[in-house]
């Protein structure tokens, strides 16, 4: 018998929440890939989304708010053999974690992002996002959209968006970034349109709206250009492209940790210990002169 | 014309300044004059002042070398070494009676008295083809001054350029051929001074900072991330030489926020992880701390403290961070800050820093100053023998497996709980900033919340015979008392022996741990003073403001000596300020 882990508790998300999709899709995700409780963490964020690893049988870490990619990304380049999640919302990920949110595509530590946009900031009461349109509770600034500025960073990452509406998907589409992560292959970027029902309720926007990539003429996953400019078009023409944006062709282990450390021991089954590293410790020392 | 010697003035504690422009090479000549008072048997202090910027504007470097262990800048310049009239500016006031100065005369004149100029970019330029040379002119000339022994001073310029190219030794040897030339013909320069030799052989020499990496290195410390800021970078330079060949990771982060929170991730996987950084930086990891304190991660920040706030004087000395440091953040949390003095300290308290941390699960700031980080000083080695490595109550895999319930806050005795780490099989858990009961589940439970507020914030008093001990300097009889903390240790000792040979015997206690404020030590050391300095590099007596607010019974016997200006204090300020404090 195993001793008693951590139980989770229930959602505090609204009836309807987008999010449970997410937990839901996260949950069959894992559950197909044979994760281990103990083999993922996730890493959460501020805001209602930041909330799921509370509801996951799982290691869960609450971050601070918008800084859950620098602790997610500690935590792998410590103990690669960990599958990290880092998840949160718009708010956390646009906002006041900007900075890390572009420095996470060139770092590209074998991690997934899971960013919950429900264009809105809900735990505070529907204030405007990074993410919401123009007149949304008096918003005058255009929106961000971060598929774009993803498809922008030339680095090797896999890129995809996701709708709660459509939980098949969300779960073949996490299962694949969830895969790219484990082979060592790089940071997988995954926004999922997740409603919030209570103060932008877009359920039936996006259901109209959602356009999948992959039927669209001269879909190239490999090519950044040929997407953006996809992506560009759906977004003037006021649609919401979802499917896999960016696969890198090669095959190739280019995650952060790997460069770092090849298939090495990483810092946490490195040895800490003072025994076994004497004669390294003892070399570096008499070098000082 | 300087006037002819007869004897040469023999000096067994001396200190050379050399300024010029960035650029000049003055850290060259500081470190080939360092270099060959060692060989002496001396021991070596270097300081320099540098302007936030790569090259051009004056900067100046200082050496001392001393017969008797020293760890602080001499108060007068015995030899002025000048690339530029700003060196004679500035050097003027500092320079002793007896003082000389060798300067560049291919730019400027000096009108000081005791001088004597040598065009060093002109001699060196015709026959090597660059001016660059100078530097290493001037150190022939410097040679010349104080009668040094011909091959010891070559066998420096061999060890210092010999991995350069053979080229540039050659051209080096050459220089300073050209300077020592020079030096003889002029009249009234050779062997105007002449250097005792000491017995300190078999030291090292060595900055705060680097003892901090070694200490991390050897302390099992395998995870670093920081964002480079002056005084600090060089911890994290030092570490991308040192952990990867063992494992471990370091990091470049894209600002402090990510460092602090990339260091959180890696501890809470397990890893011993650090950043350092200084004023500026430790604000804005100021968040991260409490959040570090408040989920139970142990991490180790240094805060090399340098002139704040805001952009301050980036390459200058000050102490005052340390109100900041004890008042942490918003909310109440506990928190380690402890200072090292000098190398050695600073070394063996890393490798402690790690271990409280680890203990106590807390966040640990090692507080250093531009001074302690910076300066490089002739030290004893570090000793591997006392270091030990305790990782308090990690649980192995075994003992998790026999576990009935796996609880991360789990309440205890001393209010530290067992863990293992993520990726042992059978547990998993919730690490979490909210407040949360044993199991990490968020709680707005008063009575729970009372428990782990309790569980948290009394490591603080259970943890003090843990916490490094304050070191008493002096006799156990005098009744004028000095207190100091950091890289202030090394005027203050040297105060104490001024002070002793002028029959006014001190005590001095060197704090070790500023915070929680060592009561058990400060009241008894009080009780047996009539007076106490508390000698420190900032404005308000931050540490004066701790002492009074912990033994508030003491306060009558409290004055405060307080330097300001970006520089360290020399030993006959803190003397001078004991006279006009009495």
């Amino acid at each position: 018998m195993p001793p008693k882990s951590f139980k989770p508790v229930q959602p505090i998300w609204c009836p309807g929440c987008g999010d449970f999709g997410v937990l839901a899709a996260v949950k069959r995700a894992a559950a197909n890939l044979h994760i281990a409780p103990h083999e993922l963490v996730l890493v959460g964020g501020i805001g209602c989304s930041g909330s799921i690893h509370n509801f996951l049988e799982i290691n869960g870490i609450h971050a601070l708010h918008g800084r859950l990619l620098p602790q997610a990304i500690g935590v792998k380049l410590a103990n690669p053999a960990l599958t990290v999640v880092a998840a949160g919302g718009d708010g956390d990920g646009y906002a006041i974690g900007m900075g890390h949110f572009l420095h996470a595509f060139k770092k590209n530590a074998s991690i997934l992002y899971l960013v919950m946009n429900n264009e809105t900031y809900g735990l505070t009461k529907g204030q405007p996002s990074p993410t919401s349109q123009i007149g949304f509770e008096g918003n005058v600034e255009p929106p961000f959209h971060a598929m774009l500025t993803a498809l922008s960073v030339p680095a090797p990452n896999f890129l995809a968006r996701t709708f709660s509406g459509d939980p098949k998907g969300m779960t073949a589409i996490l299962e694949e970034a969830l895969k790219f992560n484990r082979e060592g292959r790089g940071f997988a970027f995954v926004e999922d349109l997740s409603p919030c029902v209570t103060y932008n309720d877009t359920y039936k926007l996006w259901r109209e709206k959602v356009v999948d990539v992959t039927t669209l003429p001269g879909y190239d996953p490999t090519n950044r250009r040929t997407m953006f400019g996809l992506c560009l078009d759906q977004i003037e023409q006021g649609r919401f492209p979802v499917g896999v944006l960016h696969r890198p062709s090669a095959a190739e282990r280019e995650g952060l940790e790997v460069k770092l450390m090849g298939d090495g021991p990483g810092p946490v089954r490195a040895s800490s210990d003072l025994a076994s590293n004497r004669a390294h410790y003892e070399k570096l020392l008499a070098a000082l002169a | 014309m300087p006037e002819p010697r007869a004897r040469p003035l023999e000096l067994a504690d001396l200190s050379v300044m050399i300024g010029g422009q960035g650029g000049d090479g003055t850290l060259t000549v500081s470190d080939l004059l360092g270099r060959y008072f060692r060989k002496r048997g001396l021991y070596v202090y270097t300081s320099r002042n540098v302007l936030s910027r790569i090259r051009g504007g004056h900067a100046d470097a200082s050496v001392r070398a001393s017969r008797d262990a020293t760890a602080a800048v001499k108060a007068q310049v015995d030899v002025l070494v000048a690339f530029d009239q700003q060196a004679i500016d500035l050097g003027r006031a500092e320079l002793a009676s007896h003082g000389f100065v060798i300067y560049d005369s291919t730019t400027f004149r000096s009108d000081l008295p005791n001088a004597a100029g040598f065009p060093f970019a002109t001699l060196v330029g015709g026959p090597l083809g660059q001016p660059i040379f100078k530097n290493t002119a001037a150190y022939g000339a410097l040679s010349v001054l104080f009668g040094f022994d011909h091959t010891q001073t070559r066998e420096v310029i061999e060890e210092r350029f010999r991995r350069r190219s053979p080229e540039a030794l050659e051209k080096n040897l050459k220089a300073l051929e050209i300077g020592r030339k020079a030096a003889l013909e002029a009249p009234g320069v050779a062997h105007r001074f002449s250097v005792v030799d000491g017995e300190a052989h078999d030291l090292i020499l060595t900055t705060g900072n680097q003892a901090v990496a070694l200490g991390f290195t050897v302390g099992g410390g395998r995870f670093f991330a920081g964002y480079p800021i002056t005084p600090a970078t060089e911890i994290m330079e030092y570490l991308q030489r040192y952990l990867p060949p063992l494992g471990g990771v370091v990091r470049q982060a894209e600002d402090e926020l990510a460092a602090i929170n990339m260091v959180i991730g890696a501890s809470y996987a397990g890893a011993r992880a650090m950043t350092s950084t200084s004023g500026p930086g430790l604000s804005l990891m100021t968040e991260g701390i409490g959040h570090a304190a408040t989920a139970e991660l142990p991490i180790l920040v240094a805060d090399c403290s340098r002139v704040g706030p805001s952009t301050g004087q980036p390459t200058r000395h000050e102490q005052g961070d340390l109100s900041h440091l004890a008042n942490l953040g918003h909310g109440e949390y506990p928190r380690f800050v402890i200072a090292p003095a000098d190398p050695v300290d600073a070394f063996g308290m890393t490798v402690e820093a790690l271990n409280l941390a680890d203990r106590w699960r807390v966040p640990v700031i090692l507080l250093l100053d531009q001074a302690l980080s910076q300066n490089t000083t002739t030290t004893r080695r570090f000793d591997l023998e006392k270091v030990v490595i305790d990782r308090g109550p990690r649980l192995s895999p075994e003992q998790v497996a026999g576990l009935a319930e796996y609880k991360i806050y789990g309440f205890s005795e001393n209010g530290v709980s067992t863990w293992a780490a993520p990726g042992t099989p059978g547990v998993w858990s919730e690490v979490t900033g909210n407040e949360h009961d044993e199991w990490g589940h968020v709680s707005v439970d008063p009575v729970n919340r009372r428990k782990m507020m309790h569980k948290r914030m009394e490591k603080m008093q259970k943890a003090r015979d843990e916490l490094p001990a304050g070191r008493l300097f002096g006799p156990a009889h005098a009744k004028v008392g000095l207190i100091g903390f950091g890289s202030t240790s090394g005027p203050i000792l040297e105060a104490q022996r001024l002070l002793e040979s002028r029959g006014v015997p001190t005590r001095y206690y060197q704090a070790r741990t500023l915070y929680p404020v060592p009561a058990h030590e400060l009241d008894p050391f009080l009780a047996g003073v009539d007076v106490a300095y508390l000698v420190e590099n900032n404005y308000t007596g931050q540490f004066a403001r701790l002492v009074r607010e912990t033994v508030p019974w003491h306060h009558a016997k409290l004055r405060s000596i307080l330097k300001y200006d970006g520089a360290s204090f020399r030993a006959p300020e803190i003397v001078a300020g004991i006279r006009e404090a009495a």
